[in-house]
């Protein structure tokens, strides 16, 4: 679960394998910004299908807050 | 790096994104602004100066949600006019296709509702394509159907960022437009020479009609048919087919008559070789007689052996690997094409092309197996026959009034002058009905005598569509040999030049006439009917008076 969420992030971002991991914060990478940060949710949703409200993703600033919440 | 821009009305930044890889990408101002960008000769755009702009427009959007057809289609005039007016010579325009996705749509009222905005907005897509040679269809629609809507769209994105298209379409549209860019860049291929057995059908055309090929509507032979449809959709696109096939030429011919389910006619060829001689040997032939060069050759063929070869001897030509399973061949060629041969836009010349191609190689075809004018006439197996002229007045008078090129008097005449002259015992009308192998082409000729005094040809007029078959020489000499038989001994005859009958100026002569006067306006003749020599051409008179 955890590697699966941290490799969707990098495809996301486009950055190289290991760039991300569970502790990379959005603020840590350039390619993270508020764009991305729309793209990650939509195809943790879908892939996970899972659900993550407004409130929750205004919330989310890392990796962590994404392992914590699927 | 070539410079592109992608411009929608949801947000695509982050498909511009993905092509930074491969391009020099607009920094769009937002998105839903794509007018705007387009239209301000000072927008940021116009200083980028990109070679193409992408439009991936969301219908549902650019509607601004309105479901009924006629205000749908008011909006979109606007949005493509707008558009038109603000377009460049000097840039590319890929417009998506429209496919309409919104919450409200499964609710509309009737679901054909929603086919018909699209339709609308289609129609003006297809417009602008037609007038501007620097529009081109992004193919939004068939990623959409191919992935299907679930895995296209996102509602969550929608509402948190604008962005309507999922990861996985945005993946999709940045490979198309990769795709796009590099077809408007490369120089297609011109020409797909193709095997016959085992690549347009299985088995043999040897074992015809003994044993079966496989090619039919089901099971493998639909795999076959398949492909030929593939392949016929190819020539219309302007790619030149050939055949380089190791049979005999009339077990070819005969699968190509006589399979109910060829798809393919030989009328497609540009150019063909169905011999047993080597195939590099038969591809340089056929390039020199298409007169074009190697490199635009791709060769189709299912035997490794023949790949290697043309590999080897022709390394020009590109030689793609034939599928192990026919079942994987419509595929295989769907890739070929788009590999060698998709071009940015098809003109009708493409079309066109391959027709003067066949056409050329039929004319060749005659030139070589009609040895001489004297066979090619004898081989159209021509037969005239004299009809009675009172029964077709109207068609008599039809044929010497209209008649301008073969007429050797171009004497007019009302229906009472002719009615009167087909009565005069002193005159002579013979009528002609002209047939040959490929049909009957009616009453073409007539030639009328007048016998006062020496008999004289007064009239003389055939229609031209009988011309140049020397069918003029067998009516001449058969009313020559009816006045002989009436006893007559010399006749004479005319000619008076006008604009348009300067092909029958030296008729008379040709025939063996002896020219006894000339002056400015014509000339006269006479001949003996006992004495005269006889005249080649090959005609069968039936006569019944």
């Amino acid at each position: 679960m955890k590697e699966k969420i941290i490799e969707i992030i990098t495809k996301i971002l486009q950055v190289p394998e290991g760039t991300v991991t569970e502790n990379t914060l959005a603020e840590d990478l350039d390619e993270w910004d508020s764009l991305a940060q729309v793209m990650i949710i939509g195809e943790l949703e879908k892939t996970f299908q899972i659900h993550i409200s407004m409130e929750q993703a205004m919330e989310i600033k890392g990796v962590a807050d994404f392992l914590r919440l699927i | 790096m070539e410079k592109i821009a992608l411009l929608s009305n949801v947000n695509v930044n982050f498909v511009s994104r993905k092509l930074k890889r491969s391009f020099e990408v607009y920094e769009t101002e937002g998105y839903g602004n794509e007018l705007g960008v387009l239209l301000d000769p000072g927008s940021s755009l116009k200083w980028f100066e990109p070679k193409a702009v992408f439009l991936l427009m969301d219908l549902a959007e650019l509607l601004e949600h309105e479901c009924r057809p006629e205000k749908g289609g008011e909006i979109l005039d606007g949005w493509f006019d707008s558009l038109e007016s603000a377009m460049e010579e000097k840039t590319l325009y890929f417009v998506s296709d429209g496919y309409l996705f919104s919450e409200e749509r499964d609710v509309l009222s009737c679901a054909l509702t929603a086919f018909q905005l699209e339709n609308l907005y289609q129609e003006r897509l297809q417009g602008l394509f037609e007038r501007h040679g620097n529009v081109r269809v992004f193919p939004l629609r068939r990623l959409i159907t191919g992935l299907g809507e679930e895995r296209c769209f996102s509602w969550k994105t929608w509402y948190l960022g604008k962005i309507l298209f999922s990861n996985e379409l945005q993946d999709c549209i940045a490979q198309t437009v990769e795709k796009l860019m590099e077809t408007e860049i490369r120089v297609p291929k011109k020409v797909l020479v193709l095997d016959l057995d085992n690549t347009l059908w299985g088995g043999l055309a040897g074992d015809y009609p003994a044993a079966e090929l496989e090619l039919s509507e089901d099971r493998r032979g639909l795999y076959y048919k398949n492909a030929q449809r593939v392949i016929l959709k190819m020539k219309e696109a302007g790619v030149l087919l050939c055949i380089a096939s190791k049979n005999n030429e009339e077990d070819v011919r005969r699968v190509f008559r006589e399979h109910p389910h060829m798809v393919l006619s030989l009328e497609d060829f540009a150019a063909y070789r169905i011999n047993w001689e080597p195939k590099d040997l038969n591809i340089r032939e056929m390039a020199e007689e298409l007169n074009l060069g190697l490199d635009s050759f791709v060769f189709w063929d299912d035997q490794p052996a023949e790949q290697a070869l043309i590999r080897e001897l022709i390394p020009e030509v590109e030689v793609p690997k034939f599928p192990e399973d026919p079942g994987e061949m419509c595929g295989a060629l769907r890739k070929l094409y788009d590999d060698f041969f998709r071009k940015p836009r098809v003109t009708r010349e493409d079309l066109e092309k391959t027709a003067a191609y066949a056409q050329n190689r039929e004319r060749k075809k005659l030139e070589g197996s009609v040895r001489n004018f004297q066979e090619y006439l004898r081989n159209l197996k021509l037969c005239a026959e004299r009809v009675d002229a009172a029964g077709h007045i109207d068609r008599l008078l039809q044929l010497l009034n209209k008649t301008n090129q073969f007429n050797l008097t171009t004497t007019r005449y009302d229906l009472a002058e002719l009615e009167k002259r087909v009565r005069d015992p002193e005159q002579r009308v013979y009528l002609y009905r002209v047939e040959d192998r490929f049909g009957d082409y009616g009453l073409v000729a007539a030639l009328m005598v007048d016998l006062h005094d020496v008999p004289a040809i007064t009239d003389f007029v055939m229609s031209c569509r009988v011309m140049g078959k020397r069918v003029e020489y067998a009516i001449v000499s058969d009313v020559e040999e009816a006045l002989r038989k009436e006893g007559k001994k010399e006749l004479c005859a005319s000619y008076l030049r006008t604009a348009k009958n300067a092909p029958v100026k030296d008729l008379f002569e040709q025939m063996g006439y002896e020219l006894t006067a000339e002056e400015e306006g014509g000339k006269r003749y006479r001949i003996s009917l006992q004495e005269r020599e006889p005249r080649e051409y090959f005609v069968t008179m039936k006569n019944d008076g």
